[in-house]
């Protein structure tokens, strides 16, 4: 397997694409923290893991906060003793047209979506650093790229994501450190959901040059590829996984 | 039954890596290059490895010869899975005023003509097939520009655009088109030509602190090969250790 004896953090992994990537990169052979907000759906998430006889731990986390970032570092130290591969998928998705919108929701959104890549990959990185090498990959969004009605808050957040990924590639690529993100399309998620009708959005999420509904497992294959070592050399891109509905 | 891949360029530094990588994997491997001897030689790498291969001759820019090597891949091996356009390269660096049409010509017809011309050929097969991979190659040059190489990087910038409109007409089909963008890589080709203080000067600029190796290609090359890329088409994925 590709990830024997790696440990991978995975924000955000207790549901939709974050637990498809956890999953996954317990199936290489890597020990996953599942780090969530909603701690019993982590667990459960650890119990799949166990399950299939791979080694998860659960961590409640709110990636916006500091004191919780660095408690999850702690405990990914305490019980796996060290890290090599950070996902920050932990994310929210609020709607609101901008004049209409509160500077709660603007804040949120942004301490989240973005401020959470902050917070996670200044923990884990000196780690990363002295053992010369490491993964970071964050799921961005395609509405970083073409934006989304009455989500500018959510667009914004993804499109900060990538140039973050860009300048944080340069400064610890020479430390044996890669920072990429992935670009997912519209997925078959409980995020979308809680905006369109159950025929509204599989209609949308069909409409795609391949005609294939994108379902969270599809966003794990390139994230293990970013992962492994055959993506050394890959750093500051983000990958996009769509089919074919932007080509950037 | 095992894949069948096609691979022009197949001789040089990177469309060999390519090709060994792909071999490696149980895929059949077809070494097509200009330099029949440096095809002969790659084949010879990867039956010595256990994997299977074959070598043939082409000039990607004569559609006849083109013609020639899909109807001989076809007749012998029944489909393509897999056709990765690697054959190219800058040839020159003159300023554009003491560059000729013919070299303009040369340049543009080896990287963009070529990529078109094998992609006609191989695209009604796969359309058949209900499925297959095109990747072709682009540059970080194609993105950023290079003083010098007026025609690579418009070729290779065209390779991208090309690239996308081709992932449009044959997505109902099941047919992926990416390409794959290189930053500088040592292959002989590239190593050849270059001062050890170019060298040193090109690596400082890059992010990863070193320069690329054909083996780093050849894994992007194999990744859109496999089923983990199976929701990618239309995409370029640069390769370069973050200098852009």
């Amino acid at each position: 397997m590709r990830l024997d004896g790696k440990v991978a953090v995975v924000t955000g992994g207790a549901q939709g694409i974050g637990r498809a990537i956890a999953l996954g990169l317990g199936r290489e052979g890597a020990k996953v923290v599942v780090a969530d907000l909603q701690a019993d759906k982590a667990k459960n998430v650890v119990k799949e893991l166990s399950d299939s006889g791979n080694e998860g731990h659960a961590v409640e986390v709110n990636v916006a906060s500091e004191p919780s970032v660095k408690r999850l570092a702690n405990e990914t130290f305490e019980r796996f003793g060290r890290i090599d591969i950070l996902v920050n998928d932990a994310g929210v998705y609020l709607k609101s047209p901008v004049v209409d919108m509160s500077e709660e929701l603007w804040d949120r959104t942004i301490n989240v979506n973005l401020g959470g890549n902050f917070l996670c990959s200044r923990a884990f990185i000196p780690s990363m650093r002295k053992q010369k090498s490491g993964r970071i990959i964050s799921v961005a969004s395609g509405i970083a790229h073409y934006g989304a009605k009455e989500f500018a808050a959510y667009a914004a957040a993804k499109a900060a994501i990538i140039g973050f990924v860009k300048a944080l590639g340069r400064e610890v690529g020479s430390d044996g450190i890669t920072v990429n993100a992935i670009c997912p399309g519209a997925a078959n998620t409980a995020m979308p959901r809680t905006h369109r009708t159950e025929e509204e959005l599989m209609a949308r999420l069909r409409a795609n040059p391949l005609g294939h509904v994108l379902e969270p497992e599809d966003f794990a294959g390139p994230i293990l590829f970013l992962a492994s070592d055959a993506a050394s050399y890959i750093t500051g891109q983000g990958i996009n996984i769509n089919c074919g509905s932007y080509m950037a | 039954m095992s894949s069948i891949a096609l691979i022009t360029g197949g001789g040089g530094g990177i469309g060999g890596a390519v090709a060994c990588r792909m071999a490696a994997a149980g895929i059949t491997v077809i070494v097509a290059d200009f330099d029949h001897g440096a095809a002969e030689k790659v084949r010879g790498e990867i039956a010595a490895a256990g994997g299977k291969a074959d070598a043939l001759s082409v000039d990607v820019t004569q559609a006849r010869e083109v013609k020639a090597l899909v109807t001989d891949v076809k007749q012998r091996f029944g489909r393509i899975d897999v056709l990765a356009n690697i054959a190219g390269g800058s040839f020159y660096t003159k300023r554009i005023e003491e560059l000729t049409w013919a070299e303009w010509q040369e340049v543009i017809d080896v990287n963009l003509k070529g990529t078109f011309l094998m992609c006609r050929e191989v695209a009604p097969l796969m359309q058949r097939q209900k499925g297959g991979r095109i990747i072709n190659t682009a540059s970080n040059y194609g993105v950023t520009g290079s003083a010098l190489r007026t025609p690579y990087s418009a070729a290779k910038a065209g390779i991208v655009a090309f690239g996308k409109t081709l992932a449009q007409e044959l997505a109902a089909d099941g047919i992926l088109v990416n390409t794959v963008a290189p930053g500088p890589t040592d292959t002989p080709r590239v190593i050849g030509k270059e001062s050890p203080e170019a060298r040193k000067q090109r690596w400082s600029q890059i992010p990863m602190g070193r320069t690329g190796k054909p083996e780093d290609l050849a894994e992007a090359f194999f990744f859109l090969t496999t089923p983990e890329s199976a929701w990618i088409t239309g995409q370029t994925l640069h390769v370069n250790g973050g200098l852009i």
